[in-house]
């Protein structure tokens, strides 16, 4: 599905990718753990193509094409999507406006039809519903004033409306509560369909107790050191990050 | 002299009346242009500068004494009493006077001196500049240079007397140099009474590459005099600016400031707290511009007032002047009486109404007092602050409860 | 003004000198008492009008050009601008009017006939100075709702204008006022009695269009106790080279418990990049709340002009009167804005809002002038002021200068601004979701817009926001 070779990445005039490797297959979780500053961030706006990040090297190949040369939305409208660590409020703007603005575009990309208000407000209410989420939340403005639950599944209820192909969720438990962890990971769980990638950056294992990876893979020192099952969560958790040889020297 | 004398006239004229010579024709000119304070002077249109000027003052002679060693820096009518070991003043020729200014006073100041104080500020010093002011109707002015050394950390306090200086006017002022790397943090104390001197004062402030201006002042009283400041800002200069004013009486007092970021990475904080009582008429003319060169500037500017009595009259003009998109500018300014809630829940409390407004009126102006670093300073700005406070509270007494 | 001319005005020869070819459509350049005269001849006038325009004259020729603004621009040559200009033939009905006309109207989007039919809104458009069609007065009179060109208000309700014109605006107010007072061609008189609604929204739409032709409404709209109406003034200009002056005043007043809202988009010729050609806009607006508990709001939403100069204010003189100011200020290209308000508080526990939003693209300069001012008397009034002004780019300027005063210990203020740029977090949120860039700046612009927009009736917030999209096309990247 996506294929990151040899990437490397600078914020600012510091190298914090240095050469990173990682395949995404098809229908599988991977999750990416690491301890702060190893470049979890950065690899998530690398893939997005965040105006910070300056790529110096390797390739991100996507659906067989190189993504470093395409913009931020024609990535999303190719089905990246990323879940942030912490949602930019945007005062005045509709939640319900902007969401419909973003799925018209990929609708219209698709070749598809654009939906209607009409249209668009049943397809939320069902979304809505699920999250445990109010109805007001569409018409406040986006994520301005929401808390750090109603933003993070804001995030969830655009990935289950956009339908994306490549879902990176960056730090998605992060100051959430344990019924808003459970929400948003029901709506996580229920987007996989033997066809969609998920990129789970993680600092704690905590979020991998309800969303279940296929792989692990850490990163450290701005390089993937060490990719195993799902078994590997325990060795981290018991001996932390300072464990980990990398194993491709 | 009468200082209305000066009003519209040409460079020539002014040459005569001043009794200057050609070298300061640049001075003259810039004076001739911006025209002498009048109401229609915006930067003067709210303080009455028209009864001070037309006032006829003595001059006092030019005559500078043998100075003492003393703690502190005292200057009498503009004469160089005092200094301590160590820091440097001296009378000199000022030859960068900032040929920009927006205050007509600011030239004036220096076309009536025929040399300025300066004070050399070396290494990381404390000093303390004590102005007095001992004769009536007279016209004192005089203008102050400091310097400052690269990479030092230098602290003036400045205070003023002036019992014996009824009727009088003074127009004084600093050029102040902050240089690269350093930090200057310059404390005003300044408690002025009816019945002694007004007061203009027009500084410029050059706060150079990476280095930190402190600059607060503490005016309180019941007298009027109002302070003209520019300060520029060098490629990652910093200034804060406090101005806590708690003013009765008749008096009208403030600031009219500019703060000019001219080059990449500055910042400016200016925060003015403003407590009028009875009659006063408080100013806050405070524009921060930031030039086309000056990318990544942050400027906050602020202006809290509260208006005590019926009769007091509060003008607030915050200003942005911006000419880049990278930077982070805010100001915002409020006033308007004491919370009544605050004061309803004090006073069910059992707390007196004297001294419940006192413990909000200081609670407002803690914010700045309580921001000195040094102790001995803070408590000694308490110490005016308190008895400002106790001075109008007296007078209130006497009123009818209504009006309290 | 040679010397001669000015002892003719004061020794009133000028009544008897004057004499003009009324059969000319067209005034030549210049500006004398002959001008004057042949103006209010070719409008019928009466004689009371007349001296009042003389009048004015005779005090503007006393008056300098302000220069306070945060604007510049060559000197105006007063004397090189026609004063009148009268399309040929002045229709009587709708289907006389100059089919090029009609075509003219429909490209900005105000089609006289679908409009009368489909919006309920009744329009009196003003076309070079001289009105052309008033439609819906039937219905208006129905309710005794007066309606009309200020011409026609001058003949027909001259007791009415006699009595308020000038009297929120003085004659002598300022010298951009004082030459409307003395000059003013045509514009618009609502009157709306005690106790009526206006059932439908008023309109005008203003139009410059032939060359160098200074374009000099006069507007005044009162309304009677217990009264509600909504006006609205649309303005466009095709594009011309030579600078146009343009120096409206408009006077409203409300009664007891009156409120008037009064909106304008004003998209006039802007000019180029280069800051030749478009508008000079030196407008003066102002509302008086007079009778207590009265209100009036202004919103403007101001894309065009060259150069715009103007402060909507309200004098808030009846007790518990209110004063809302909402406005958008986008400049672009190399236009200058200086706009803002004045709130004058008077009466007691009289409240304003003030919520002014600026947007600066590639040069242009855009400046929020405002003044709030508590008077003595004005026990309990309040102000609360928001103004932001958003960047886009590194060669335009954001200029916010409030002035507060306050003389009354009951009174409070409360005014705050921002100046920033679109964030690029922002920008990289929506992008990341998809929507191309142009789409996102649009977006967090009208999100930052939205309050102002949501005070504009419905059918013109649509107009305001894609005309906002049009005016910034092309100015971000």
């Amino acid at each position: 599905m996506m294929k990151i070779e040899n990437l490397k990445a600078n914020i600012g005039s510091k190298e914090i990718l240095k050469g990173l490797n990682l395949v995404l297959e098809e229908g599988k979780v991977h999750a990416i753990m690491g301890p702060n500053g190893a470049g979890k961030s950065t690899l998530s706006k690398a893939v997005t193509g965040h105006y910070e990040i300056e790529i110096t090297g390797g390739d991100i190949v996507y659906k067989n094409r190189s993504l470093l040369e395409m913009s931020p939305e024609e990535r999303a409208l190719e089905g990246i999507f990323l879940s942030f660590q912490n949602p930019v409020e945007i005062p005045g703007v509709n939640n319900a406006y902007f969401l419909r603005t973003a799925l018209n575009a990929k609708r219209k990309h698709e070749g598809k039809k654009e939906l209607n208000a009409a249209e668009f407000l049943r397809l939320m209410k069902e979304h809505l519903e699920s999250l445990g989420m109010k109805s007001d939340m569409i018409s406040r403005s986006l994520n301005e004033g929401f808390s750090g639950g109603e933003k993070k599944r804001n995030e969830i209820l655009q990935m289950l409306v956009l339908e994306p192909d490549v879902i990176i969720l960056d730090e998605i438990d992060s100051g959430l509560d344990i019924d808003a962890l459970r929400a948003v990971s029901e709506g996580i769980n229920k987007m996989k369909n033997g066809k969609r990638s998920f990129l789970v950056i993680t600092h704690y294992s905590r979020i991998l107790d309800y969303i279940k990876p296929d792989y692990i893979h850490v990163l450290k020192e701005g390089k993937i050191v060490k990719t195993a099952g799902p078994e590997l969560v325990a060795q981290l958790e018991a001996e932390g990050y300072e464990s980990i040889e990398d194993e491709n020297q | 002299m009468k200082l209305t004398a000066l009003q519209d006239k040409n460079v020539d004229e002014l040459r005569m009346l001043l009794g200057v010579d050609a070298k300061k024709d640049l001075l003259l000119k810039k004076l001739s242009e911006l025209g002498m304070p009048e109401i229609k002077n915006e930067i003067y249109r709210y303080f009455d500068t028209q009864s001070l000027l037309e006032k006829q003052y003595d001059r006092i002679r030019f005559v500078p004494k043998k100075i003492e060693e003393s703690d502190k820096i005292e200057i009498v009518d503009g004469i160089i009493k005092t200094a301590p070991k160590g820091i440097r003043v001296y009378y000199g020729e000022y030859k960068e006077v900032d040929t920009a200014h927006f205050d007509p006073l600011y030239y004036l100041g220096h076309l009536l001196v025929s040399s300025v104080i300066i004070i050399e500020l070396d290494g990381d010093v404390e000093t303390e500049i004590l102005h007095r002011f001992t004769q009536p109707d007279t016209l004192i002015a005089y203008r102050l240079v400091i310097k400052n050394q690269a990479n030092r950390h230098a602290t003036v306090y400045e205070t003023f007397e002036g019992a014996h200086a009824e009727g009088s006017l003074v127009l004084y002022g600093y050029d102040m140099h902050i240089a690269k790397d350093s930090s200057l943090r310059f404390l005003k104390n300044q408690t002025m009474h009816n019945r002694e001197y007004s007061m203009i004062a027009s500084h410029k402030i050059s706060v150079q590459k990476q280095a930190n201006m402190v600059y607060k002042s503490f005016d309180f009283g019941d007298a009027s005099a109002l302070t003209l400041l520019k300060a520029e800002l060098d490629r990652f200069a910093h200034i804060e600016a406090g101005h806590l004013l708690y003013i009765a009486g008749h008096a009208k007092r403030g600031i009219v400031s500019q703060i000019i970021h001219k080059d990449e990475h500055t910042t400016s904080h200016q925060e003015a707290k403003n407590i009028l009582d009875d009659n006063a008429r408080g100013i806050f003319d405070a524009l921060v511009k930031v030039e086309p060169s000056a990318k990544y500037t942050k400027a906050y500017q602020n202006s809290k007032s509260i208006l005590l009595a019926e009769n007091t009259y509060m003008i607030a003009k915050p200003q942005l002047e911006i000419y880049v998109d990278e930077l982070e500018a805010s100001h915002g300014a409020t006033m308007g009486q004491l919370d009544k809630r605050q004061l309803f829940y004090l006073q069910s409390r059992g707390i007196s109404q004297t001294d419940a407004r006192k413990m909000l009126v200081m609670a407002f102006a803690n914010t700045l007092i309580e921001k000195i670093k040094d102790a001995r300073h803070q408590e000694r700005i308490k110490t005016s602050f308190e008895a400002a406070f106790h001075a109008s509270n007296k007078a209130e007494e006497h009123l009818p409860t209504l009006l309290r | 003004m040679p010397q001669k001319e000015i002892d003719k005005a004061v020794a009133g020869e000028y009544r008897i000198g004057f004499q003009v070819d009324i059969e000319a459509d067209t005034v030549p350049p210049g500006l004398d008492e002959n001008t004057i005269c042949f103006i209010s001849a070719k409008k019928n006038e009466p004689e009371w009008m007349r001296d009042l325009r003389l009048k004015a004259f005779s005090k503007w020729k006393t008056m300098a050009e302000p220069h306070w603004g945060h604007v510049s621009y060559p000197p105006i040559g007063y004397q090189a601008i026609s004063y009148f200009s009268a399309p040929k033939n002045p229709p009587q009905s709708l289907d006389e009017v100059d089919p090029k006309i009609l075509e003219a109207y429909e490209k900005l989007g105000i089609p006289l006939e679908e409009q009368k039919q489909l919006q309920g809104i009744a329009v009196d458009a003003v076309f070079d100075s001289v009105s052309v069609k008033t439609t819906y007065t039937e219905e208006l009179n129905k309710h005794g709702i007066i309606f009309c060109s200020i011409s026609e208000a001058i003949q027909k309700h001259p007791e009415l204008i006699k009595k308020y014109m000038h009297s929120v605006v003085p004659m002598n107010d300022n010298f951009f006022a004082t030459l409307n007072s003395a000059v003013f061609t045509d514009g618009t008189f609502v009157y709306i009695p005690k106790g009526v609604r206006c059932p439908m929204e008023l309109s005008t739409y203003f139009r410059i269009n032939a060359l160098n032709t200074g374009q000099f409404e006069r507007t005044l709209i009162v309304a009677d106790e217990d009264s509600y109406v909504s006006y609205n003034e649309g303005c466009s200009a095709p594009t011309r080279d030579e600078n146009q002056l343009h120096a409206a005043v408009v006077e409203l007043i409300a009664m007891k418990n009156a409120h008037i809202k009064y909106s304008t988009i004003q998209n006039w010729y802007p000019g180029d990049e280069t800051g030749k050609g478009g508008i000079y806009n030196f407008v003066t607006k102002r509302g008086l709340c007079l009778g207590d508990n009265s209100k009036i709001s202004w919103t403007q939403v101001e894309t065009g002009s060259a150069i715009t100069w103007k402060y909507p204010g309200c004098i808030l003189k009846g007790d518990n009167s209110v004063g809302e100011f909402y406005s958008v200020a986008v400049t672009t290209l190399a236009q200058q804005a200086d706009t803002g308000t004045k709130m004058i508080h008077l009466g007691k526990n009289t409240s304003s809002t003030i919520v002014s939003k600026g947007i600066s693209a590639m040069k242009g300069q855009n400046t929020y002038r405002g003044l709030v001012k508590i008077g003595a008397h004005a026990q309990g009034a309040r102000n609360f002021s928001q103004c932001d002004s958003l960047l886009i780019g590194s060669e335009c300027g954001a200029h916010t200068f409030p002035t507060l005063e306050c003389k009354d210990s009951k009174g409070y203020i409360e005014h705050e601004a921002t100046t920033s740029k679109i964030s690029d977090e922002q920008l990289f949120y929506l992008r990341q979701r998809g929507i191309s860039e142009e789409d996102a700046v649009s977006m967090i612009v009208h999100g930052f817009c939205k309050e102002v927009f949501s005070q504009l009736p419905m059918e013109y917030a649509v107009e305001a926001k894609a005309l906002l999209n049009l005016t910034l096309e092309g100015s971000v990247g």
